[in-house]
């Protein structure tokens, strides 16, 4: 079998919160301030709104074929050869994106922390544990984030709780000041990041209740979006728009001021701790998204020899494609969200929906 | 097959782990700063002056604490602050480490001429904290740094823990530099300098005692946008802080209502202050309401305190006091700095956006000829342990 | 097969045939062999006792603690008897008293026809023997095991049966208080080398017919007893099965302890931790039955194995079922933190003092500054020299003579760390680590202990390299081996992943008795209520006091 494993309701909806929250947590009230200001908290919410539409597209899809992840069904809607491109792209879609998250997850670490670390060491180890993961199957790395996802949320948790006396909701004022648009351009970023809810289509296949399928993706959706609001509201309150769309990792920023009683303070090391595991998490997932990818592509019986390889090629290309962490964050601000949106998020799995109600292929939607 | 890889994967491992790690840093390979003074030099360099601690100095308990100097003091001019760190690391044997910088001090002159280019290192760079508390000398950031602490180890501990006292106006980087972000709100920061600070009494050796000379938060430094506009002494300071609406405490004193010449003081717990901006489409002015609470704690006349009458004539005279300090300070900005330091354009702001977007840009004359009108309202709450007077009737 | 010695060849004593091509085994002729090539499993009994007697005598050459006894049934000479039993091994009393009495001075003579009363001597044999437990074989090789095993056998000319009596008596050592696994409350009793005693202890707390003991022989020389104990009902009959299976397959010389086992039969040998758990407490054991798990008992060693286990059992004691609730629940709190000391302290030692010192208050880390003014060595090395000598001066603790040991761990803790400290090689700062890191170590389960502490080290380097991301990289790649480990197909992490939250009232905390309705969800499946519900104290309802 090509992956045995099965996994809960529960588990699911923690590995699709993990998909995105941890990493994202981190920087995206600098993200959706640069556009919406003091409003970016507007554009989250309605990044989640259209996050659900996502998810309900996604899900809908996929269960017209049971038993098919969204590689396999591509085929059988749009015939073999058509079907095989589509899916090429995907499979190509999921390893650029984790080169862009291996990437990004190496600049965290090494800026805020150990700047004069060759980026390619940190990269190396997280790749290698999340490959040892990624071969073990599904259920290895849902196991280790149901144990996890728990700990980052209660620690993102307890910093809300310490960092209030910093904060000052009065920034958040005036709401609307420059009038709609900019809050829609700010949701772009974020809804990007939450329409990777489209992966339940490879997921699916392996929950142990299909039928869950629709709760589960809102489920992860809505608490993705409420920790990311919050987050959000929490950063522009502590240092209001203009100082919060400067920084690079307000996150980071918001935990430094942490200073309780002149004793408990200086505990940016849980950022890192929520960063690493998340992001682990978030690698393993689109890691076996793509061998899986690759492999029922291929038509092989088993991903586990595809792991190694993507790892090397993943890693090479984390490294060549940006020269510089300004070069990331630009690409990845100006035309990551655009770019995923259309074409992968919505604009395919549309297409794909479209056709295959009008050839009526697959089941009924469950 | 698999051997070959085992072998790989080992051989990469190795070689990262043997290669050294690169972001090491031992403890005794750290130079910790613990205060950063910057000042501007005649010829318009930037001046940079450390405060390093002295580790062997600090060993923990046990053995008498030696009367070792603790610091040392270092200097050093460049075209930037990173220009002139290189050039301290020629002298310093140890890394130079931010992380445990306690305080920030800009010299008078830096501040005169535009802080931004003495200020960007500390908020770009990844060690120096936001927490850092930032002050402005009067006169040279150096001297202040050279400075010795009686009662504490090092004098940059001894501001910290002045600034997080928190007895005048103490801004922590962070705070300034959103101060210096926002339009509608221009920076201020605590003022520190030199003044003689009472006396050690001299040991048997010594024939006097020494006086002492360290550094204290004497008042409030006021910047118009970039640039330092000029100085708030210690009871100015109190009527800006009642203005902004923090930390409403402090010490008031107040003539006795029933006999004028002598006084009471009394210790402001808490309070609030309301600030509500107005326009009618010409002209602004604000209304701003300051409630407060305090205890009576010293007494110089022989009022008789539970009385109504008397309690509420210590209340007006309070409320009066309160409402004087406050137009002290909204007078000297208004008139002698035209800066709006109490951040009445962000409230501005909040409330009229649209035309915010049109009068932002001049909003310092506006606020320089708005009207203000106060209504205070003082509460007398406790009196410390006493009912009645000490003395007795007459 | 064992092998066999040339009968009545001449030669040094003891001296045994080189292998090559020479090696006993089934079905190799060799001249002179009594046993007229097959090997002793296969040989059945002959009539003549002379014969069966000369079997014996050649499996048992040269060694001097096998009797033969020959004697006569009520001093008849017509009917020959041969006892052949183990010195040190059968009971010497039984043997006088129950078997050669009865059949020498307390037999009846009954008059009768020579050839009826030969005929018809193991009949009568058997009716007089007042043994608890015999059993009659006909095989050699059984025969050959009973003694081997402490029980007599008796030899009947005439007869090719023999009749096998339980003896076995030896002498072992008393049940007392374990050395290893202390508690202050609750039984103190722990097993001991005999795998009939131990059963009995078992027994004892089980008093149900559905505890089911199945015995097997592993080892081909040692033969040694091995029972597989389980509560029928409860357990998974599929887990019995692999169980059984696993230990089938085992083909190997000797079994001396049941870690020998444990080894043949675990999921993943090279993996640090342990997926069997062993005990030798007997409340551990029955307790773990009840929860429907198998247990594996060997003669010779005190310790049991019991499988499945979870990960979660190394913080859990047997006395936090006797201590009541809340305080146990406190007390397993303190297991987990110093489980995530003692894999952690040293590492985060070394990750924030190198890396990251941001992370400690301005007071603290000019005062470790001024400890480490005086040190040469940076802090990964101190932190792994003091870890080693700590590992030193535990295993030379288990080692030594008692009388040695109290001045050895006074040398060691005072000389070693004052003395370090005060010559400027050690900072008193890693003494301390280590030294509460290594205590730490002791109060959780023992086998996990060992997984934790060997752990330590890589950890440590991977602080020493790569701060605190090492540390947590280090934690990840732990977390995920312990997401792929299974116990006997169980998976390793339940109930905390994958996630059962009826189950996790026995993890961290300890819920009262009365909450415990359930057995685990995955091992109790079979019967999954092990309780009454409402069984929560409470004072009687209208108040009126008793």
């Amino acid at each position: 079998m090509l992956e045995g494993g099965r996994i809960g309701a529960r588990q699911a909806v923690f590995l699709m919160v993990s998909m995105v929250l941890p990493t994202a947590f981190l920087f995206v009230a600098s993200v959706t301030s640069h556009l919406a200001r003091q409003d970016g908290w507007i554009s989250i919410l309605l990044a989640t709104l259209a996050a659900l539409l996502i998810a309900r597209l996604a899900v809908s899809l996929s269960l017209r074929f049971p038993g098919k992840t969204l590689f396999q069904f591509t085929e059988e809607i749009l015939g073999r050869w058509p079907g095989k491109a589509v899916t090429l792209l995907y499979i190509w879609w999921y390893i650029h994106m984790n080169a862009e998250i291996v990437r990004q997850f190496g600049s965290f670490v090494v800026s805020a922390f150990m700047p004069e670390t060759p980026i390619i060491f940190i990269e190396l180890l997280i790749t290698a544990i999340a490959a040892y993961a990624v071969r073990n199957g599904l259920e290895v790395f849902t196991r280790v984030n149901e144990i996890v996802l728990p700990l980052i949320l209660g620690s993102v948790v307890i910093i809300i709780f310490l960092v209030t006396p910093e904060m000052n909701m009065k920034n958040l004022l005036p709401v609307f000041e420059y009038g709609a648009v900019p809050v829609i351009k700010g949701a772009v970023m974020p809804a990007a990041w939450m329409g990777e809810i489209v992966t339940m289509a490879v997921l699916i296949p392996y929950l142990s209740r299909a039928e869950e399928a629709h709760r589960i993706a809102a489920a992860a959706t809505l608490i993705t979006g409420f920790f990311l609001a919050v987050t959000q509201v929490i950063d522009i309150a502590i240092f209001g728009p203009e100082i919060t769309a400067g920084w690079l990792f307000p996150a980071l920023n918001e935990i430094r001021m942490i200073h309780l009683a002149n004793y408990l303070e200086r505990l940016e090391a849980i950022q890192m701790g929520i960063w690493v595991a998340g992001g682990l998490v978030k690698i393993c997932v689109f890691y076996w998204a793509a061998a899986l990818g690759s492999a029922q592509w291929l038509e092989l019986k088993d991903y586990k020899p595809l792991v190694l390889p993507l790892g090397a090629i993943l890693l090479a290309m984390s490294i060549t494609l940006h020269d510089s962490i300004l070069d990331l964050f630009d690409f990845l601000g100006r035309y990551w969200g655009p770019y995923a949106l259309t074409i992968f998020i919505a604009g395919i799995p549309l297409l794909l929906l479209a056709v295959a109600a009008a050839r009526g292929r697959g089941g009924s939607p469950g | 097959m698999k051997k070959v890889l085992a072998f790989l994967a080992l051989l990469v491992i190795g070689a990262g782990i043997m290669s050294g790690c690169w972001s090491r840093k031992e403890l005794n390979e750290l130079a910790i700063v613990l205060g950063v003074g910057v000042d501007r030099t005649p010829d318009d360099q930037v001046q940079l002056t450390l405060q390093l601690a002295r580790p062997s100095a600090f060993v923990g308990g046990g053995e008498a604490r030696g009367r070792e100097p603790a610091t040392w003091v270092v200097s050093e001019t460049g075209k930037t602050v990173l220009d002139a760190q290189r050039k301290l690391a020629l002298r310093i044997s140890r890394n130079i480490y931010w992380s445990h910088c306690v305080i920030a001090v800009v010299g008078e002159d830096a501040a005169r001429s535009g802080i931004r280019r003495y200020i960007s290192f500390f908020a770009q760079a990844p060690q120096p904290r936001e927490t850092m508390w930032f002050l402005v000398a009067r006169g040279k950031a150096g001297d202040i740094l050279e400075s010795r602490s009686i009662l504490e180890k090092t004098s940059a501990q001894d501001i910290g823990f002045l600034a997080r006292a928190r007895t005048g106006y103490s801004v922590n980087f962070k705070d300034f530099l959103v101060m210096l972000a926002t339009k509608g709100s221009n920076p201020i920061a605590a003022r520190v300098e030199i003044i003689g600070r009472g006396v050690v009494p001299g040991a048997p050796a010594m024939e006097k005692s020494v006086e002492e000379e360290g550094p204290a938060l004497t008042g409030t430094a006021v910047f118009r946008g970039e640039t330092l506009a000029g100085w708030l002494d210690e009871s100015e300071t109190r009527g800006l802080l009642w203005l902004r609406g923090e930390v409403l405490k402090g010490i008031i004193s107040i003539p006795s209502p029933a006999e004028p010449g002598k006084e009471m003081s009394i210790d402001i717990i808490r309070g609030r202050t309301i600030v509500k901006p107005r326009y009618d489409g010409e002209s602004v002015w604000f209304d701003v309401e300051i409630i407060v609470e305090g205890d009576l704690l010293e007494q110089q006349s022989k009022d008789e305190l539970p009385e109504r009458e008397a309690l509420e004539a210590i209340e007006r005279a309070m409320a009066g006091e309160v409402e004087k300090k406050a137009r002290l300070a909204l007078e000297k900005a208004q008139a002698e700095f035209g800066a709006d330091l109490f951040d009445f354009g962000v409230a501005f702001h909040r409330k009229y956006p649209k035309k915010w977007k049109e009068i932002k840009d001049r909003w310092n004359e506006l606020f320089a000829g708005a009207e203000v009108r106060f209504s205070v309202e003082a509460h007398l709450r406790r009196s410390g342990l006493i009912a009645k007077r000490l003395t007795p009737r007459e | 097969m064992v092998r066999f010695i040339k009968p009545f060849k001449a030669g040094l004593p003891g001296r045994r045939k080189p292998a090559a091509g020479q090696g006993g085994g089934p079905g190799e002729h060799r001249e002179g062999d009594v046993f007229a090539g097959r090997g002793i499993q296969d040989r059945e009994l002959s009539p003549d006792l002379e014969i069966n007697l000369l079997m014996m005598k050649t499996v048992f050459s040269e060694c001097s603690d096998a009797i033969f006894r020959e004697f006569y049934f009520a001093g008849d000479e017509r009917i020959k008897l041969a006892i052949v039993y183990m010195d040190g091994m059968a009971d010497k009393i039984q043997i006088t008293a129950q078997i050669m009495r009865s059949l020498m001075l307390d037999a009846p003579l009954v008059e009768q026809d020579e050839e009826l009363t030969r005929a018809r001597a193991l009949t009568t044999i058997k009716k007089l023997l007042p043994i608890q437990h015999i059993e009659e074989t006909n095989n050699l090789g059984k025969a050959v095991d009973a003694v081997l095993s402490g029980d007599t056998v008796l030899f009947v000319d005439g007869h090719a049966s023999a009749i096998i009596n339980a003896s076995r008596g030896w002498e072992g050592r008393n049940v007392e208080e374990s050395q290893t696994e202390l508690a202050v409350r609750g039984p103190r009793e722990a097993f001991v080398e005999t795998i009939r005693v131990n059963l009995s202890l078992l027994r004892r707390k089980i008093k149900s017919p559905d505890l089911k003991i199945e015995m097997m022989k592993l080892g081909r020389v040692t033969k040694t007893d091995v029972a597989v104990v389980y509560i029928k009902g409860i357990v998974n009959d599929k887990l019995v099965a692999e169980v059984k299976e696993r230990l089938g397959r085992i083909e190997i010389d000797a079994v001396l302890e049941t870690g020998y086992i444990e080894e043949l039969i675990e999921d993943s040998p090279w993996s640090p931790f342990s997926t069997v758990y062993h005990t030798e407490r007997p409340d551990k054991v029955a307790a773990q039955l009840l929860e429907g798990r198998a247990a594996i008992l060997m003669d010779g060693t005190p310790y049991a194995l019991t499988v499945p286990v979870f990960f979660v059992e190394a913080i859990q004691n047997p006395e936090d079922y006797y201590e009541r609730s809340v305080y146990s629940s406190a007390v397993r709190l303190v297991r987990l933190i110093s489980l995530v000391i003692s894999l952690l302290g040293p590492s985060l030692y070394i990750a924030i003092v190198t890396y990251h010192q941001e992370m400690l208050p301005t007071a603290l880390l000019l005062s470790l500054a001024a400890q480490r003014e005086a040190v040469p060595f940076p802090a990964l090395v101190e932190a792994v020299v003091m870890e080693f000598a700590f590992e030193i001066l535990r295993e030379a603790g288990i080692r030594l003579p008692r009388q040695v040991g109290q001045a050895v761990s006074i040398v060691g803790a005072l000389i070693i760390g004052e003395a370090a400290v005060r010559a400027g090689i050690i900072a008193a700062s890693t003494v301390i680590v280590v030294a509460l890191t290594g205590i730490a170590s002791f109060t959780f389960y023992y086998s996990a202990s060992v997984s934790i502490r060997f752990l330590r080290f890589p950890m440590m380097v991977l602080a020493g390299t790569l701060g605190l991301y090492g540390v947590i990289c280090g934690v990840l790649t732990i977390l995920t081996h312990l997401a792929t480990l299974r116990s006997f197909g169980y998976p390793y992490l339940f109930p905390v992943a994958p996630f059962s939250a009826g189950d996790m009232k026995d993890v961290v905390v300890r819920a009262p008795w009365w909450v415990m309705l359930r057995r685990p969800r995955l091992i109790g499946k079979t019967d999954p209520r092990r309780e009454a519900a409402g069984l929560e104290p409470s004072p009687p309802p209208d108040g009126r006091k008793r």
